[in-house]
C-alpha cells in the first residue's frame, strides 16, 4: 500500500502553510526523517520530514501552493513497492479482463479488433471524433498519419483537410484570408499569429479544455483568431490560444523594450504578498495602528563598552563564542526594565488590564532573506553575557537558515532591533505588539562629541526607543533610556546586576 | 431450374432481419439501393423478439413490483401481486410495437421484406424456401449480399431445450407462470439477468457456474456489487461445477453437476434454465455454395468494411464475431450498407460499450486500467462512488461507482467502467468521450445537471485530475 503523507501540524496554532520548495522529486528514495519539503507558515519556514523509508510516488502540490494541515502532500511507495503503479483506488484490476473466456458474454475483444484497424504504430492511437474519421475516408487521408493540432494532439477537421491538400499539417486552410499574398513556401506558417488582428468576437466556440487554457494564459478567447468555423461560428483550438498568448507576450515584451531601451527585465513585477512577508506586514500594521508610537532618541558614549568588548573578545573566542555588543545591550535593557517595569508589560485590551511581566525575555530582530524575524532569548536576567551571546548567535543563525523552532519566536516581553548593523543613526522602530517598547540601535561609530568645550572623537551609539504611548509616557521613556545609557556608558555597572 | 422458380433481381439481399440485418436494410434503402430483406422467423431478430427487449421489459416490470414491495425504508408499504400472464401480454405488446415499427420503416424505405429461409445457390443467387412443406420457394439474383444470421443459444449435451423443464432464455421470457424454483446453468450476463428477474418474482434460484465467478470478463470490483445484491435476493451460487445431467423427479427435476475432480452435486428444482452462451448461426444458408467457411470460433471473418473473403458478400452482427451485442450488429449493418452504396464508411470506432442489466447494472466502454497499461499508456484513473452522489442516494440503491481511465499525459479518456443505478445509460456519455477523443478536463469541465447520477461521471474525471469535490483525491 502506498503511504499517503499529510501535512503535519507544524506548530502550535498553525492551520496552513505554503510549500516553499520540494526537497525531493518523484522517484527519489527517501529515508525516515529525511526532509522532503520546506513549508512556510505565518511564523517560520520549517522542514517537513518523511515519516517512512520508501520512494516518492507523487507530490500532490506544486511549490508555492498553500496547503492546509491534514491535506495529503506526498504519496510514498513503501520499500519493496513498485513506484510506477499508479495509486489507483482499486486493487484488483489485474488484467483479468484481458483473459476473457470465449464465452459469448464478453465484450472486451472489440477493442482489440478496432485497435488493429486504427493507428497500430504506438500504444497511442489516433484521437479524432467520428465525423473527422469519416471526412478522412472521404478525402482518402490516412488518419493515422495526420498529426493533430487539436487539444492534446487531437486530429481536427482542418488537420484532415490540410493533409488532403498536401499542406504542412497544422497550417490552417479554410480560414486563410483569400487576399493573403502567396508567399514563399513556409512563410505563412511562420508568421506569428500576433500580427493577425485580434478577433474581437461576441461568441466563440471552443472545447472546455481550450477555455481552460485561455483562462490559464489570461487570454480573452473572443480575441483569438479562429482556426475554423463550425456551424457558422468561429472555432478556436487550444493551440490557437497558446499561439495568441505567445504573440501577445512577444508584443508586450517588444513594447517594453522600446520604452526602456537598454533595460532587460520587465518594468514592473508582481510578487505575491504572502507568507512571512505578509505576516510581518500584518503585525506592523496592527502595531502601528493600535499602539500610538512615540520615539525617543538619544546618543550614548560607548567608548568604554567598545574597549571592554575588545578585551573580552579573545576570552569569548577561546570558548568558541563570537561576542557582539548585543548581549551587553540586552543586559543593560533588562537592568533598566527592572527599574521601569511599565516598559516590560503588555496591554490586554479585552480584559482592560496592563500585564506586567516579571520575567525578561528579549526579542532580537534579525533580518533574513524572507524578512524580519524576532527570535527570543528567554530569561536574560538569569544568563551571563557569554550565555546570551551564544544564544543570540544560535537563534540568529537558525532564523536565517529558516530552521528556527516556533517556540523560539514566541514569548518576548521587550524587543531590540539593531538597524545600525547596516549603518545609520536613528529610526522609528515599530513595537513588537502587544509589547509596549522596542529599542532600536544605530551604528556604533566614532562621532564628534563636545566635552568641556572641546570637540572630541568618541565611540557613540544612537538609540531610538519607541513606546506605546497608551501605557508609557514620554518622561518614562526618557528616564528608561537614561538608565540604559548609564549601563552602556559604564558597563562595569552591569557587574552589580 | 425448378418450375415456377423465377429469379428476382435485387441489388442487395440481406439474410436475417435482426438488429444487424434490418438496420442495414433501412440504411441501404435510404441510400437508394433496391433491397431484399429475408427473414425466416420474426422481424427484429433475437434482440427484439427473444432477447434484449423482452428481457428488459421483464426486468423493468419485476423491478416495479420488487421495488414497491421493498421500499419500507422510504416509508412505502405495498404488497404487489404479479400476474405473470398479464405481464407477458404487456411485454409481447412492447415487442409487437417495436417489430411492427421496424416493418413499417422497412416498407417506408422501399425495402422488400420476404419471409422464408434463405440459402445460397451460387455466388449470385439465393433461394428462399417458405415455411412449411410445399409452400414453395423463390430465388433472388443479387449483386451484393449481407449475411446477418445472428446466433442461437449453445446447448449443453444432455440438456436439450424442451420448453418444459429445460428452458432456453427465450423460453424463460415466455413463461406464463412463475416457477417455484429453478437451477440456472451459466452465470454470464444472460444467466444473471434472468436469475435476478426470477428471484425478484419469488423463485428460488440456484446458479451453477463452471468458472469461479459470475460475469466472466468483467473486473471483479464491478461484479462484486452485483453478486452482493444477488445474494441479498436469495440467489445461491455454486462455482466450479459443470452441469452433467438431469432426471425427472416427482415434483420437478434434479440436476447433477460435476467438478473438475469429478465430485458430483445435485440440485432439485422445478425447472432448469441453460444460458451458457450463444453460437453464431452459419449452418442455415449453405455458405459452402459461395465458398465461405467460418473460422475456428465459428464466426465469419470480416474486414473493416464488414466484407468477407468473398468480395461482394458482407457479414454483420453476431455471426461476424464478438462482441455479440445488438448495437454492434446495428453499427456494422449501417457500415456494410454504406460501403455497398459506395459511401466512405468503415468500422473504425474506438470502443463498443456493453451493458449488463443486472441489479445493479454494469456498463463498460473502452479500456480497463490493465488494458490501457498493456496498450502502452500510463493510465490516470479516477473513481467516484455513488454513495457520495446525491441522486444515487435518492434511488435507495447507491451501490457501485463510476471509474474513468485516461491517458495520464494527454488526458484522453480511454475507457470507463460503471456499476450502479442506470449504469447502462451513464456509459453512453463515456462512450462519446472515448469516441470524440475528449480529455478528462473536457469531461470535468462540462457542467452536469444536478442532482443526477451523471454528476458522478464528472466527479470521476475530476478525481482522475486530482481535484474531485465530493470525494478525497487520489
Ligand atoms: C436473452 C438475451 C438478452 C440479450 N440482451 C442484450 C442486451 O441487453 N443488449 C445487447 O446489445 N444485446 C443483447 N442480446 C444479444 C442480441 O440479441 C444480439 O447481439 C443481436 O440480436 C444480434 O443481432 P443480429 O442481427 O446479429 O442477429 P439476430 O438478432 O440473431 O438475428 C438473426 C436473424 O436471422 C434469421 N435467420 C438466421 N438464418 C436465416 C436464414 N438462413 N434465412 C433467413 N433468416 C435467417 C433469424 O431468424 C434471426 O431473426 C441478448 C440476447 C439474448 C438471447
Amino acid at each position: 500500500m502506498p503511504r499517503e503523507f499529510k501535512l503535519p501540524d507544524v506548530g502550535e496554532g498553525v492551520a496552513e502553510g505554503e510549500i516553499v520548495s520540494w526537497l525531493v522529486e518523484v522517484g527519489d528514495p527517501v529515508s525516515e526523517d529525511q526532509p522532503v519539503a520546506e513549508v512556510e507558515t505565518d511564523k517560520a519556514v520549517v522542514e517537513v520530514p518523511s515519516p517512512v523509508n520508501g520512494t516518492v510516488q507523487e507530490l500532490h502540490y506544486e511549490a508555492g501552493t498553500m496547503v492546509e494541515v491534514g491535506e495529503v502532500i506526498v504519496t510514498f511507495a513503501l520499500e519493496g513497492e513498485d513506484v510506477a503503479a499508479a495509486p489507483a483506488p482499486t486493487d484488483d484490476s489485474d488484467g483479468k479482463a484481458a483473459e476473457a473466456p470465449a464465452d459469448a458474454d464478453a465484450a472486451e475483444t472489440a477493442d482489440a479488433e478496432t485497435a488493429v484497424e486504427s493507428a497500430p504504430d504506438t500504444g497511442g492511437r489516433t484521437f479524432a471524433p467520428p465525423s473527422v474519421r469519416t471526412l478522412a475516408r472521404e478525402l482518402d487521408v490516412d488518419i493515422g498519419a495526420v498529426s493533430g493540432t487539436g487539444p492534446s494532439g487531437r486530429v481536427t477537421e482542418s488537420d484532415v483537410r490540410a493533409a488532403a491538400d498536401g499542406e504542412t499539417v497544422g497550417e490552417a486552410t479554410e480560414e486563410k484570408p483569400a487576399a493573403e499574398p502567396a508567399a514563399e513556401p513556409g512563410t505563412t506558417a511562420e508568421t506569428p499569429p500576433s500580427s493577425e488582428p485580434a478577433a474581437d468576437r461576441d461568441r466563440t466556440l471552443a472545447a472546455p479544455a481550450t477555455r481552460g487554457v485561455a483562462k490559464d494564459l489570461d487570454v480573452d478567447i473572443d480575441q483569438v483568431p479562429a482556426v475554423e468555423r463550425r456551424d457558422g461560428e468561429a472555432f478556436v483550438t487550444a493551440d490557437a490560444v497558446r499561439e495568441y498568448a505567445e504573440g501577445q507576450q512577444a508584443a508586450q515584451a517588444a513594447d517594453v523594450a522600446t520604452v526602456a531601451a537598454g533595460e532587460t527585465g520587465p518594468r514592473e513585477e508582481r510578487i505575491p504578498y504572502k507568507g512571512v512577508r505578509k505576516t510581518i506586514g500584518d503585525k506592523m500594521e496592527e502595531s502601528k495602528y493600535t499602539a500610538p508610537h512615540v520615539t525617543h532618541h538619544d546618543t550614548v558614549d560607548v567608548t568604554e563598552l567598545v574597549a571592554m568588548r575588545e578585551r573580552l573578545k579573545p576570552h569569548a573566542e577561546a570558548q568558541d563564542v563570537r561576542l557582539t555588543y548585543m548581549p551587553f545591550v540586552m543586559k543593560a535593557v533588562v537592568a533598566a526594565l527592572k527599574e521601569f517595569p511599565e516598559l516590560n508589560s503588555s496591554l490586554d485590551e479585552e480584559a482592560g488590564e496592563v500585564v506586567r511581566k516579571h520575567y525578561y525575555n528579549i526579542g532580537v530582530a534579525v533580518a533574513t532573506e524572507a524578512g524580519l524575524m524576532v527570535p527570543v532569548v528567554d530569561d536574560v536576567d538569569a544568563k551571563s553575557v557569554l550565555e546570551i551571546a551564544e544564544e543570540v548567535n544560535r537563534l540568529a543563525e537558525e532564523a536565517r537558515e529558516r530552521t528556527i523552532a516556533l517556540e523560539d519566536l514566541q514569548g518576548s516581553t521587550f524587543s531590540i532591533t539593531n538597524f545600525g548593523a547596516i549603518g545609520g543613526e536613528y529610526a522609528t522602530p515599530i513595537i513588537n505588539y502587544p509589547e509596549v517598547g522596542i529599542l532600536g540601535l544605530g551604528a556604533i561609530e566614532e562621532r564628534p562629541v563636545a566635552e568641556d568645550g572641546d570637540v572630541v572623537a568618541r565611540q557613540t551609539l544612537p538609540l531610538s526607543l519607541s513606546i506605546d504611548h497608551r501605557i508609557v509616557d514620554g518622561a518614562d521613556a526618557a528616564a528608561f533610556t537614561n538608565d540604559v545609557m548609564g549601563y552602556l556608558e559604564t558597563p562595569s555597572l552591569l557587574l552589580l546586576k | 431450374m425448378v418450375v415456377g422458380d423465377v429469379a428476382t433481381g435485387t441489388e442487395l439481399a440481406i439474410v436475417g432481419a435482426g438488429s444487424g440485418g434490418y438496420v442495414a436494410a433501412i440504411r441501404a434503402g435510404q441510400l437508394g439501393l433496391d433491397v431484399t430483406l429475408i427473414e425466416e422467423d420474426a422481424i427484429g431478430g433475437v434482440c427484439l423478439n427473444y432477447g434484449c427487449i423482452p428481457s428488459k421489459a421483464l426486468i423493468s416490470a419485476t423491478d416495479v413490483a420488487h421495488e414497491a414491495g421493498d421500499a419500507e425504508e422510504m416509508g412505502v408499504y405495498a404488497d404487489p401481486e404479479v400476474q405473470m400472464d398479464e405481464m407477458k401480454t404487456w411485454k409481447d405488446g412492447v415487442v409487437d410495437q417495436l417489430t411492427g415499427g421496424v416493418e413499417n420503416l422497412c416498407e417506408a424505405n422501399g425495402v422488400n421484406v420476404v419471409e422464408g429461409r434463405a440459402e445460397f445457390v451460387d455466388e449470385n443467387t439465393l433461394r428462399v424456401a417458405h415455411g412449411g412443406e410445399g409452400q414453395g420457394s423463390e430465388s433472388y439474383e443479387f449483386e451484393h449480399a449481407i449475411v446477418a444470421t445472428g446466433s442461437r443459444p449453445i446447448e449443453v449435451p444432455g440438456f436439450e431445450f424442451d420448453g418444459e423443464t429445460v428452458l432456453s432464455s427465450r423460453d424463460v421470457l415466455d413463461l406464463e407462470t412463475i416457477p417455484d424454483s429453478v437451477v440456472v446453468v451459466g452465470a454470464g450476463y444472460i444467466g444473471m439477468e434472468l436469475s435476478t428477474v426470477l428471484a425478484k418474482l419469488g423463485t428460488d434460484v440456484q446458479v451453477v457456474e463452471m468458472l469461479d465467478d459470475v460475469l466472466p470478463g468483467y473486473e471483479s470490483d464491478l461484479v462484486r456489487p452485483v453478486k452482493r445484491r444477488a445474494a441479498d435476493l436469495g440467489i445461491e451460487f455454486s462455482f466450479g461445477e459443470a452441469a452433467a445431467g438431469w432426471a425427472e423427479t416427482d415434483d420437478g427435476i434434479v440436476v447433477t453437476t460435476e467438478t473438475e475432480e469429478g465430485e458430483e452435486s445435485t440440485y432439485e428444482a422445478e425447472k432448469a434454465i441453460v444460458a451458457v452462451g450463444r453460437t453464431p448461426v452459419t449452418d442455415t444458408l449453405n455458405l459452402e455454395a459461395i465458398g465461405l467457411e467460418p473460422n475456428d470460433d465459428g464466426f465469419l471473418e470480416t474486414d473493416h468494411e464488414a466484407r468477407t473473403d468473398v468480395d461482394h458478400v458482407f457479414a454483420i452482427g453476431d455471426v461476424a464475431g464478438e462482441p455479440m451485442l445488438a448495437h454492434k450488429a446495428s453499427a456494422e449493418g449501417a457500415v456494410a450498407a454504406e460501403v455497398i452504396a459506395g459511401e466512405p464508411s468503415a468500422l473504425d470506432h474506438q470502443a463498443i460499450p456493453a451493458a449488463v442489466f443486472t441489479d445493479p447494472e454494469i456498463g463498460t466502454v473502452g479500456m480497463t486500467e490493465a488494458e490501457a497499461e498493456d496498450a502502452g499508456f500510463e493510465p490516470a484513473v479516477g473513481k467516484f462512488r455513488f454513495g457520495a452522489n446525491g441522486r444515487a442516494l435518492t434511488t435507495g440503491h447507491p451501490d457501485g461507482f463510476v471509474r474513468i481511465v485516461a491517458d495520464e499525459d494527454s488526458g484522453f479518456v480511454l475507457g470507463a467502467q460503471v456499476v450502479g443505478p442506470d449504469a447502462s445509460e451513464l456509459i453512453a456519455e463515456l462512450g462519446l468521450a472515448v469516441e470524440m477523443g475528449a480529455t478528462l478536463e473536457d469531461v470535468a469541465r462540462t457542467i452536469h445537471t444536478h442532482p443526477t447520477l451523471s454528476e458522478s461521471v464528472m466527479e470521476a474525471a475530476e478525481h482522475a485530475l486530482g481535484h474531485a469535490i465530493h470525494t478525497l483525491n487520489r
